[in-house]
C-alpha cells in the first residue's frame, strides 16, 4: 500500500457523502511544475458513491470520472473504487489538500515554478523528507488570515521596575504559498514602552504547528517601560496573503475551464495587505522606589560593575591625558549615564564621550565606556579621585553603589616652566612666585603715569579718523576756493594797472600817465575784440564804443601830446581820465 | 568741523571708564612679574602690548627677546625699514600723519596765495607728504599684529576643527605667537609662522589687541 503522510491543515473541505469506513487519497505526480496538472485519485474499499471537491485556494479541482478495481494489499487483491480528480494550480507553493472522506488523511501537492529542478523527477529521486513533528501552538496564540499565520510576544510574566530592560522575543509564523511578504517588523502597541531595534534578519526555522508547515521568524529584543502602571502589551505586524475574492459558484465555473491560463486569469486570487497582531500579555511595571535612593542617581537599572584608567599614564603639564568610567554588566544601557568631573582643582576638565558595546545580540548584556580629557594645570603627582555609579538593581530590589579607586598620576613639568625656574634659580613648580630678579631680565620701570584705554592705535580707531578727514575736507575746500580763476588774474592786472596810473597821477607824470592809459586800453581791445592792436582806429574806437569812442580816442592823442608838449592836465581830468580807464577795464564802458 | 571731530574723539576716548588702563611701564612691570612667576606666554602678551605702545623701548624689547628666548619661541628678526617705521609710537605716527595731511594741504592752498615763495609751500607738501607714508607705513605694519596672539599654555593642541574631541593637527608652544584669522564659538582658527593652521581654544590664547565687546 503506498501511503502519502499528509500534514493536517484547516483549510476548507466538504464532507464526502461516502460512508465507507476506509478510504485514502494519493496525488500524482506530487510535485508537478505551476502550468501542470496533477491527478488526486481517492481509493475506497467500500462503495464510494461521490466525493465533493475540496476547496483549497490556489487550486483547482476537476471531476475526471470514477472506476471500479482491484487493489493489492500483501499480495491480496481487493476490491476498490476509484474517483480521478484532476488537480491544476494557480501558482506555486505547498498545498495541503483535506480528505474527502471522514477516514481519509490529508495529502500534499507541491507545485514549483519552471526554473527549478524536473518536476517529474520521480519521488524517489528526491532526498527523503525528515518527518516533521507537529507541536501545537503556544498557549495564547491563535492562527489568523484564515490559518496562515500567527504572531506571538513573548513578554516577562512577572513584574519588572520602570526602566528596566528586559529581554522578549517576538515570533512570527509564516504558511509559504499563502504569505506572500512581511511588509513591516513588528511593534508594540502602545507608547509607554521603548523595544530596542529589531534586525532585519531575524532567525529563521520551519516547524509544524497542528499538522501545517509554518516559516518561524524571530525577532530577540529589550522592552523597558517609562513609567508605572499596569498595561497589556500586544505586538502587530503587517504581512501580505492570497486570498480567494470568488464565491462558490465562480470557483465551480473556473474550474471547468481547460486552459490553466483561462483557470488564472479566472482564478480570483488575489495579495491582500493586513494586520496580524498577538494576544494581549498583561504586564506590571512598578516605580522606583524612593527610599533609599542616592542623590546623585541618574536612573541607571540593572546590575553593573565599574572600573576606570587612564591614558596615558604619565604626562607632562599641559598634556592632555584620558580617564575612562567602564560600566559593564546587564541591563538598560541607555539609562547609564556619568558625567564624570565636572570640576577638578588643578585639572583643567573636558565634556566626556561615551561609547557602547554589547555582548549580546540584544544590547541587554555589555560595557559602557566614557571618555573624558583632562589636562594637568601643574606638575607633581596628582591624586584623580575615585568615580562614583548609583543604579537600582531589579534582582535584589535596592539601590547599589560602585565606586572606582582613586588613580595617581605623575605630571612632569613642562619645558618653558622648566628654563624660566631654571634662570630664576629657583626650584619651585609652575604658578608659585618667586621673589628677587631675574637674571637677564632687566629691572622693573617706576611708577606709571600715563595710560590709554585702548591699545589699538589711533589711526585704527574710527573716532580719531574724524579728525584727519575733516582737515583734509577743509583743504581741499579751500583749495577749490583759492584756486585761481581767468577773472581773478584779470582785475590783479586792472588793479596793478590802475595802481600805477594812480601813482603816476599823483606824480604827475602825465607822458607816464597817458603812456600806460593808452597801452593799456589797447591791449584790452585787442583782446576783447581780438584784433591787433595798432589796428584799432578811430572808426573802430567810434563804432564799438560810440561816443565813449571819442573819450578814448582823444585819451590815445593826448598820451601823443604829453610825450610831445608836455601836456599837464589837472587833477581833476587826471581823475576824469582814471574813471574813463577804469570803466573800459571792467568792459563797463561798452 | 575740525572742533567736532576734536570732540568726538576726546568723547570717545573718555567715554569707556569702566576698561581697564594701559600704560607702557605698568604692562611692562606686569610683564616682568610674570616671566619671574615662570610664566612666559602671560609674560610675552604683555610685552607685546607694552611694544604696542612703545615700540622703541628698549627695555621692552630685551626682555621679550630675553623670555621668548628662554621658552624656546623663535621670532622673525625685523629689517631696517620695519625698525625705522616703527620707531615712532602708534600715537605720534598718527598725530604725524594729521600734520601731515594738515602740511600737504596748506601748501596746495599757498601755492595760489603767494605764488613768489613757492618753495615754502613745496618744501611743506613734501615734508607732509612724508609724514603721511610714515603714518602710512607704521600702520601697515602694526595691521597684522592687532590679530596676533600669544599661546598661553605648554603643548596647547591645535585641532584640525573647532572641537575639544576633534583630532590634534599639531602642538604650540607657550609664548609662541600666532595669527588669528578666524573664530567659532569656544575656538580660534590660528595660523603660525610656519604657515600651520589649527583651531585652538581660546582660552588657551590671549589676543595682543584685546577686541571692543560690540566687534566680536
Amino acid at each position: 500500500m503506498i501511503t502519502i503522510l499528509g500534514v493536517l491543515a484547516p483549510a476548507e473541505h466538504a464532507m464526502a457523502q461516502a460512508n465507507d469506513a476506509l478510504a485514502y487519497e494519493t496525488v500524482e505526480p506530487s510535485r508537478i511544475k505551476l502550468g501542470e496538472s496533477a491527478t488526486l485519485r481517492v481509493t475506497s474499499f467500500g462503495h464510494l458513491k461521490d466525493v465533493a471537491l475540496p476547496s483549497v485556494p490556489g487550486l483547482v479541482f476537476e471531476k475526471m470520472g470514477r472506476s471500479q478495481g482491484l487493489e493489492f494489499a500483501n499480495g491480496t487483491a481487493i476490491p476498490a473504487s476509484f474517483v480521478l480528480i484532476r488537480i491544476t494550480p494557480q501558482f506555486a507553493g505547498v498545498f495541503s489538500i483535506p480528505g474527502l472522506t471522514p477516514t481519509s488523511p490529508a495529502t500534499e501537492l507541491e507545485v514549483v515554478n519552471g526554473d527549478e529542478p524536473n518536476a517529474y523527477t520521480g519521488r524517489s529521486q528526491r532526498p527523503a523528507q525528515l518527518p516533521v513533528a507537529s507541536t501545537s501552538l503556544p498557549k495564547g496564540v491563535q492562527l489568523q488570515a484564515g490559518g496562515a499565520a500567527f504572531l506571538h510576544l513573548a513578554a516577562p510574566a512577572r513584574a519588572i521596575y520602570v526602566g528596566e530592560s528586559v529581554p522578549v522575543e517576538i515570533e512570527l509564523g509564516l504558511r509559504p504559498g499563502i504569505v506572500t511578504s512581511v511588509n513591516g517588523l513588528p511593534t508594540l502597541n502602545g507608547s509607554d514602552f521603548t523595544l530596542s531595534n529589531l534586525s532585519k534578519q531575524p532567525a529563521r526555522r520551519e516547524q509544524a504547528f497542528e499538522g501545517s508547515i509554518f516559516v518561524v521568524l524571530t525577532w530577540h529584543s529589550t522592552l523597558a517601560a517609562v513609567k508605572p502602571g499596569d498595561y497589556s502589551l500586544s505586538a502587530e505586524t503587517p504581512i501580505a496573503v492570497k486570498i480567494g475574492a470568488l464565491s462558490e459558484a465562480d470557483r465551480a465555473f473556473a474550474s471547468i475551464l481547460t486552459r490553466p491560463f483561462l483557470q488564472i486569469m479566472y482564478s480570483g486570487i488575489a495579495p491582500k495587505d493586513i494586520t496580524i497582531g498577538s494576544s494581549l500579555s498583561e504586564l506590571k511595571v512598578l516605580p522606583l522606589p524612593t527610599e533609599g535612593q542616592p542623590r546623585n542617581f541618574s536612573g541607571a537599572v540593572g546590575d553593573f560593575q565599574v572600573l576606570s584608567d587612564i591614558f596615558p599614564a604619565t604626562v607632562m603639564a599641559g598634556d592632555p591625558l584620558t580617564l575612562r568610567l567602564h560600566i559593564r554588566g546587564v541591563g538598560n544601557f541607555d539609562r547609564v549615564d556619568s558625567t564624570m568631573f565636572d570640576h577638578l582643582d588643578h585639572w583643567k576638565t573636558y565634556p566626556a564621550k561615551s561609547s557602547f558595546t554589547p555582548s549580546d545580540a540584544v544590547g541587554y548584556r555589555g560595557e559602557k565606556v566614557f571618555e573624558q580629557p583632562l589636562i594637568a594645570a601643574r606638575a607633581g603627582e596628582q591624586l584623580i579621585p575615585g568615580l562614583e555609579f548609583n543604579y537600582f538593581n531589579p534582582g535584589t530590589r535596592r539601590y547599589e553603589r560602585a565606586q572606582t579607586a582613586p588613580i595617581k598620576v605623575m605630571i612632569a613639568a613642562s619645558l618653558a616652566s622648566g628654563s624660566l625656574n631654571a634662570l630664576s634659580g629657583g626650584q619651585s613648580p609652575i604658578g608659585a612666585p618667586t621673589t628677587g630678579s631675574t637674571e637677564g631680565l632687566r629691572p622693573d620701570h617706576p611708577r606709571p603715569q600715563n595710560s590709554v584705554s585702548d591699545l589699538r592705535p589711533l589711526y585704527f580707531r574710527v573716532p580719531f579718523l574724524g579728525i584727519p578727514t575733516t582737515l583734509a575736507l577743509i583743504l581741499a575746500g579751500s583749495w577749490f576756493a583759492m584756486r585761481p580763476s581767468a577773472a581773478r588774474a584779470t582785475s590783479k592786472a586792472t588793479e596793478r594797472v590802475l595802481a600805477r596810473l594812480d601813482a603816476a597821477a599823483r606824480a604827475g607824470d602825465s607822458s607816464s600817465f597817458f603812456e600806460i592809459a593808452r597801452k593799456t586800453l589797447l591791449q584790452t581791445f585787442a583782446a576783447r575784440w581780438q584784433m591787433p592792436a595798432d589796428q584799432i582806429t578811430f572808426a573802430e574806437l567810434k563804432a564799438r564804443l560810440g561816443i565813449m569812442g571819442e573819450d578814448v580816442d582823444r585819451l590815445f592823442a593826448l598820451a601823443d601830446e604829453a610825450m610831445y608838449s608836455d601836456y599837464q592836465p589837472g587833477d581833476t581830468d587826471f581823475q576824469r581820465w582814471l574813471r574813463l580807464i577804469r570803466g573800459q577795464l571792467s568792459g563797463d564802458g561798452e | 568741523m575740525l572742533i567736532a571731530g576734536l570732540a568726538l574723539w576726546a568723547g570717545q576716548a573718555f567715554a569707556q571708564p569702566s576698561k581697564p588702563p594701559y600704560s607702557v611701564d605698568g604692562l611692562y612691570n606686569l610683564a616682568n612679574s610674570y616671566a619671574r612667576s615662570g610664566k612666559p606666554g602671560l609674560a610675552v602678551l604683555s610685552y607685546e602690548r607694552a611694544a604696542l605702545l612703545a615700540p622703541d623701548d628698549p627695555d621692552i624689547n630685551a626682555n621679550l627677546a630675553y623670555v621668548r628666548a628662554s621658552a624656546h619661541v623663535s621670532v622673525k628678526p625685523r629689517n631696517r625699514f620695519v625698525r625705522l617705521a616703527e620707531a615712532a609710537s602708534p600715537t605720534s605716527a598718527a598725530w604725524l600723519g594729521v600734520l601731515g595731511i594738515a602740511l600737504v594741504g596748506i601748501g596746495l592752498v599757498a601755492r595760489w596765495v603767494a605764488p613768489r615763495f613757492l618753495w615754502i609751500p613745496g618744501g611743506g607738501i613734501l615734508l607732509g607728504v612724508a609724514l603721511i607714508a610714515l603714518t602710512a607705513s607704521n600702520a601697515m605694519l602694526l595691521w597684522p599684529r592687532m590679530r596676533e596672539a600669544v599661546v598661553l599654555i605648554d603643548q596647547t593642541p591645535a585641532r584640525v576643527s573647532p572641537a575639544s574631541m576633534g583630532d590634534t593637527a599639531f602642538v604650540l608652544r607657550e609664548a609662541e605667537s600666532v595669527t588669528m584669522t578666524a573664530e567659532h564659538e569656544e575656538f580660534i582658527l590660528i595660523r603660525t609662522d610656519g604657515g600651520l593652521s589649527g583651531w585652538v581654544a581660546r582660552s588657551n590664547l590671549g589676543a595682543v589687541v584685546p577686541q571692543v565687546a560690540g566687534e566680536r
